[in-house]
């Protein structure tokens, strides 16, 4: 085993051929087409069809080149991209279809029809041990929108992937990360470290909150996504002022910042679920390792890493931090294949294209079955006024 | 090393495997397991359990039990009526409601029904017992005084219920 690790090439590794990555790509095509609906009995409108062949054929490439290129971050970053552009499309045009508006209605809430996103599920927890009751205006046992349906998708996510969630999973975080990829470089480089501290401290606070108040308090008060999806109908001064506050956080965290330093800095820095996700890296059985033999501390890693999860004295303990994402954007940027993927109880840097590509079929599966389904939705939505 | 090595793969494999069950029974498996747990959404927002219903002829009122918000939360008190079916409902409702069943009656409601279900709903509450507080041309300001028509499962047939929330005084 040491020695295979000591003959692993400094330089990047050539390009698979194009029949053995075609090979190895053809899972996740069928899968995709399983995924997307194409088996015996389903049903389709034209759009609908067309929406499952692109998002199909799109997957599919982006695998493609991921097995061609041994590159993973560029790829699943056009993929993520993606899945933030089209979210808000498909839901937004889905909310309007039904109600006619993006603010929720107070109807809505007491008929229990608030759809129910990942983010408020550490805010739930302490109210439903203490009390039993869900502190969220939505239906429980709903089969189409209830808070068991989206807690039970992201156990089952969460358990392949680990905080990899907010790089393959999240329909949030490729806003900002499309917006961090615009500028050729970083006008703000210097970053204190401290603040990636802040998101455990909004996580605290924001279940604290919650479990006093009886309300998702993260969601009432500190969105910035709700600018992009539903918010609080403005029935008065105070629905009003989460507005506002909704839309400025909106444009600080998820535009301006990322544009100014290239991180995804809603992620990093705030991000109460995000911080909770990371917890779940503990039980994950994939990391990032770093080959110390190998790393000649250039910090490469640590610039790429769009969620400030590599420090100095992480890389010199040769591994990353807990809020890793598991991205790939490190792997990607080092130039002696330092860090690598990597299973833990193996050794580090023996095999780590057979670690990366057991998570990466894992995730992509995932992806496409989550987020791949929410880019068909808002591509159908697009050709929708096309077709 | 070697059998850390090995539980590595195993638990590596698994994992994938996790990943192809996702779709046809983990995640339905979880959000059963889930679902299956005794929980209930805040009954701020439910309105809490319907403990009888009163016949008023070609419509019913049904009563809720008495909602009392949580210590810090921002409601006050209150009591749920639901006025259903609405299309049984006459243009102009004014009813005299006993809400604790001591066959005395506790308030009087007053609203329109405007055929249109969109449109905006105003409520007039008098207080005939001193427990339950008086609203004036309320609209949907607060969870604990409101007056909302709501399309959901509630209504018999499918059919939609005007909710009237109405806030306690403090005993």
């Amino acid at each position: 085993m040491a020695t295979e690790a000591r003959t692993l090439p400094l330089a990047r590794p050539a390009p698979r051929g194009i029949l053995w990555s075609l090979f190895l790509t053809l899972p996740i095509f069928i899968w995709s087409l399983l995924m997307m609906g194409f088996h015996p009995g389903a049903k389709f409108d034209l759009v609908s069809i067309i929406a499952a062949i692109l998002t199909t054929l799109f997957m599919t490439a982006l695998f493609f080149m991921m097995m061609r290129t041994h590159s993973t971050y560029r790829w699943r970053r056009i993929f993520f991209v993606s899945l933030g552009v089209l979210f808000p499309i498909g839901f937004i045009h889905d909310l309007v279809v039904a109600r006619g508006t993006m603010g929720i209605p107070i109807e809505e809430m007491i008929a229990g029809r608030t759809p129910f996103c990942f983010m408020p599920i550490p805010m739930l927890i302490l109210p439903a041990a203490f009390t039993r009751t869900l502190i969220f205006p939505g239906s429980f046992a709903s089969a189409t929108h209830g808070i068991a349906v989206m807690v039970g998708l992201w156990l089952a996510l969460t358990l392949v992937m680990g905080k990899g969630w907010c790089s393959y999973a999240c329909f949030f975080g490729g806003i900002e990360e499309g917006v961090a990829a615009i500028p050729p470089r970083a006008r703000i480089r210097k970053l204190d470290p401290r603040l990636r501290f802040v998101p455990w401290a909004v996580l605290l606070a924001m279940v604290l909150l919650s479990l006093a108040l009886f309300e998702p308090a993260y969601c009432m008060w500190l969105c910035p996504f709700k600018a992009v999806t539903e918010y609080v109908a403005a029935r008065n001064l105070l629905g009003m002022v989460q507005n506002v506050i909704f839309i400025l956080l909106f444009a600080g965290l998820v535009i301006v910042l990322p544009f100014l330093t290239k991180k995804r800095t809603q992620c990093s820095w705030f991000c109460p679920f995000g911080a909770f996700q990371s917890i779940f890296n503990k039980i994950s059985i994939f990391e990032m390792k770093i080959d110390q033999s190998r790393c000649h501390p250039c910090l490469l890693c640590q610039n790429a890493c769009p969620n400030l999860s590599l420090s100095k004295e992480s890389i010199a303990r040769g591994e990353t931090l807990l809020s890793c994402m598991k991205c790939g954007a490190c792997v990607d940027a080092c130039p002696r294949q330092a860090i690598v993927w990597h299973i833990k109880g193996t050794q580090i840097a023996w095999k780590p294209e057979r670690a990366r590509l057991m998570f990466i079929y894992g995730a992509w599966a995932l992806a496409i079955m989550f987020g791949g389904t929410i880019i068909a939705n808002g591509l159908a939505t697009i050709l929708h006024f096309v077709v | 090393m070697k059998l850390r090595a090995i539980l590595g793969y195993t638990a590596a494999a698994l994992t994938l495997l996790a990943a192809l069950l996702t779709p046809f029974l983990l995640y339905g498996l979880f959000s059963k397991g889930v679902a299956a747990l005794p929980l209930n959404v805040d009954e701020v927002y439910s309105g809490g359990p319907k403990v009888r219903t009163i016949p008023m002829g070609a419509y019913s009122i049904d009563v809720h039990q008495p909602v009392y918000p949580h210590l810090l939360q921002s409601e006050k008190p209150f009591v749920q009526l639901d006025w259903q079916p609405v299309s049984a409902l006459p243009p102009h409702v004014s009813d005299v409601v006993d809400i604790n069943g001591d066959g005395q009656p506790d308030i009087r409601v007053s609203f329109d029904v405007p055929s249109d279900p969109k449109a905006p709903l105003r409520v007039n509450v008098d207080s005939l017992n001193p427990r339950y507080q008086a609203m004036q041309n309320a609209g949907k300001e607060r969870f604990s005084r409101l007056i909302v028509r709501v399309d959901h499962e509630k209504g018999k047939a499918g059919e939609d219920v005007i909710v009237v929330r109405v806030p306690l005084t403090k005993p």
